[in-house]
């Protein structure tokens, strides 16, 4: 039997009306590509992350103070940066870039909420706390790193892109501890310093360019 | 039912044993697919940007320079090294291919453990070539001395225990977030361990290899100390051993009656050597020539290191140096020539120099000019030329004739280290009058107003002083040095 001999099938009945928010197929398209990132689970890191943020100002763990004080946060924001860059990762590859008309903005929006997600929460993690350069390096900080996350991302996939804001940290770790003034390495910079906000704005916006212009690199997986 | 929970066949009793080829394939699978040669990259413009430039900022001494393994790659590596542990052990479920694999032959932790040595072959492979990299750099300068293998070996113990810890991450709570967790965590760890070793917060802390910067001349004067270092890699490879049972003690169900008891006794093991280590550790006692660990120390090591010096001749005066410094005389000589000239012949001045350890100046309660007739024993840093800690070739100059103004005008207690200015306001006018007549650039004025009025008086009746006739300079000190030494001599009192 050829397809040529198949029978027409008979019409699908209606489809049932919507019975909720969700079923609707906005919010439907908007659930089910958070849950392919695993936004989830991504919230779940960044609520960690402050948590050890908390425990490290409550039980100060920093390394001595001025800069060195600063060496712990930075490195949680990094963590945090690091967990947005790998939700960019997709499962579906082509077929999703193929079909998705929607796709751009599901990842604009994506990234920007947890970026957004990652501040809010190690903002109440150090909340009530000392944090050495105040929530605005918090904001600062997370952002740059995020966009270069999201750049390495595009470039070699979401599964490593962890990577680059963890080397961005510890080029910054070496900036805190040599006093580096360069703009570029902003977590060496005070948290009022233009240039620093500048730089780590600009790799922020390029980041969030790439990821919804381009997403994720779909790469072999190793 | 699926497939895994199906009760295991019995195996049958003529089967023959499986072939170890078929493990050393499975190995090469998993050296193959390994994501860790996709961080080398990364992880050498690292090693160039921070270890091995700190390393070629000291001087060409072994030990100097290998402290950088465990002090600057070693918290490179560790990042890295967790996150690509975790991303491979967390792979089965990541790919939903856990069921496929349970019902392979091959026990799974045996396939675990597998995938866990291909990484780690990767991680000693890349740390190995940095290590070559900066020992080849080293014998090509050094002119003393060999290679020091402990931190080599200590660095790599570790680096197993976070690749291991990395693994079990990825194997208990498998997700894409597992690696950049497990990698802040272990750099939190790092972090954690320096803090506690710096600060010294416990006699626990050497437990971490993340050990503080060496003296500029340790293993030059004296052997290195293996004691801590054994400690660490029992401690380390103790660990590990724990890490990677408790995997296999995980899977137990699916194991034989063979690998449980293997599993149990590799736990026991470790935590057996883990728990020595740090029983040890706590009889660890800090002596002038580093830290010993009676039941690991080698009395052998307590001797010192024989040597014939290298001397040259700065206005005259002989000045020795260990062998290893060879490259440093020249401007040792030329920093010093200066000063002897303005002390050429007065009471107490030094008729040699000699290079001493800086451990052997301050176990002499830090006498710095001694004997007769007088020795100037200096102990000397070991970045002349370049810029480690701020040190530069000026610093390096201005360093050397503070150090033997300093000794020469305050006699016996002239022992002189960086820090606020010593000796009473006649003597700190003398040092500066000296240093200025021998060029070197100082700086006062410095600190509060009433210490900076201070320092203005002193700097004044220094700049009196150094405006006098050589000869008038030189007839004052040789009448007046003992009651300067004495401290009797006031500002008002200088000519």
């Amino acid at each position: 039997m050829t397809a040529a001999g198949l029978q027409k099938p008979e019409p699908r009945a209606e489809a049932s009306r919507p019975r909720g928010l969700l079923d609707h197929s906005g919010p439907r398209l908007v659930r089910l590509h958070l849950a392919s990132r695993r936004v989830p689970g991504a919230l779940a890191a960044l609520a960690l992350c402050a948590l050890v943020l908390r425990a490290a100002l409550i039980w100060h763990w920093s390394l001595g103070n001025g800069n060195g004080a600063q060496q712990l946060p930075v490195l949680i924001e990094a963590g945090a940066a690091s967990i947005i860059a790998v939700t960019a990762q997709s499962p579906f590859g082509d077929p999703e870039r193929a079909t998705g008309r929607w796709l751009p903005y599901l990842r604009l929006g994506t990234a920007v909420g947890l970026t957004a997600a990652a501040f809010a929460a190690l903002a109440a993690g150090a909340a009530a706390e000392h944090l050495p350069g105040g929530t605005l390096d918090i904001l600062r900080n997370t952002a740059g790193m995020t966009g270069i996350g999201l750049l390495l991302a595009a470039v070699i996939g979401g599964a490593l892109a962890w990577t680059g804001p963890m080397a961005y940290m510890i080029v910054a770790q070496f900036g805190l501890m040599g006093d580096w003034t360069s703009p570029w390495v902003w977590p060496a910079r005070p948290p009022h310093d233009a240039g620093a906000a500048l730089c780590a704005g600009l790799v922020f916006v390029a980041g969030i360019v790439a990821a919804t212009v381009r997403g994720a690199r779909a790469f072999r997986e190793v | 039912m699926t497939l895994t929970d199906a009760p295991a066949r019995p195996r049958p009793r003529d089967a023959g044993r499986a072939s170890p080829m078929s493990l050393w394939r499975l190995l090469w699978l998993e050296l193959r697919r390994n994501a860790m040669p996709w961080m080398f990259p990364l992880l050498a413009a690292l090693f160039v940007f921070d270890p091995f430039r700190t390393a070629m900022g000291y001087g060409p001494f072994w030990d100097l320079r290998a402290s950088v393994l465990e002090n600057k790659l070693l918290p490179d590596f560790v990042l890295f090294v967790a996150g690509v542990a975790a991303w491979m052990g967390s792979r089965d479920s990541r790919r939903h291919t856990r069921d496929l694999v349970d019902a392979t032959a091959r026990p799974r932790w045996t396939a675990q453990l597998t995938t866990w040595a291909a990484t780690t072959l990767w991680v000693a492979a890349g740390f190995l070539i940095c290590v070559a990299v900066l020992y080849g750099v080293t014998a090509s300068q050094a002119t003393w001395g060999g290679p020091p293998w402990w931190p080599v070996a200590v660095s790599l113990a570790e680096l197993a225990l976070i690749s291991a810890l990395g693994f079990a991450a990825g194997t208990f709570f498998p997700s894409r977030f597992t690696a950049p967790l497990a990698a802040v965590g272990a750099f939190l760890l790092c972090l954690e361990g320096f803090r506690n070793a710096v600060g010294r917060s416990s006699v626990y802390a050497l437990l971490s290899p993340t050990t503080s910067v060496p003296d500029d001349d340790t293993g030059l004067f004296r052997h290195y100390l293996p004691d801590v270092s054994i400690a660490q890699l029992m401690f380390l490879i103790g660990l590990t051993l724990v890490v990677l049972a408790a995997l296999g003690l995980r899977r137990a169900a699916d194991a034989g009656p063979r690998l449980r008891r293997a599993a149990a006794v590799i736990a026991v093991a470790g935590l057996a050597a883990a728990g020595t280590a740090i029983g040890l550790t706590g009889t660890a006692r800090t002596q002038a020539y580093g830290t010993v660990i009676p039941a690991l120390h080698d009395a052998a090591n307590d001797r010192p290191i024989p040597y014939t010096p290298v001397c040259g001749q700065a206005a005259g005066v002989p000045v020795c140096v260990h062998p290893a410094y060879r490259n440093f005389l020249p401007a040792m000589t030329a920093a010093l020539a200066p000063v002897f000239r303005q002390i050429a012949s007065l009471p107490g001045a030094p008729a040699r120099v000699d290079q001493v350890a800086v451990n052997d100046l301050i176990a002499s309660n830090g006498a710095a000019i001694t004997g007769v007739p007088p020795v100037f024993r200096l102990p000397v840093p070991a970045t002349p030329d370049e810029t480690s800690f701020g040190q530069n070739a000026s610093t390096f100059s201005s360093y050397l004739q503070s150090t033997l103004v300093t000794g020469f005008v305050l006699g016996a207690h002239g022992f002189v280290a960086y820090g606020p200015p010593v000796g009473t306001p006649a003597q700190q006018a003398v040092v500066l009058a000296l240093l200025q007549k021998a060029g070197t650039a100082i700086q006062t004025g410095a600190g509060p107003e009433s210490a900076h009025a201070k320092a203005e008086q002193v700097a004044a009746a220094a700049r009196r002083f150094a405006a006098q006739p050589a000869a008038t300079r030189h007839a004052w000190l040789a009448g007046h040095l003992a009651a300067l030494r004495a401290g009797r001599i006031t500002l008002a009192q200088l000519p």
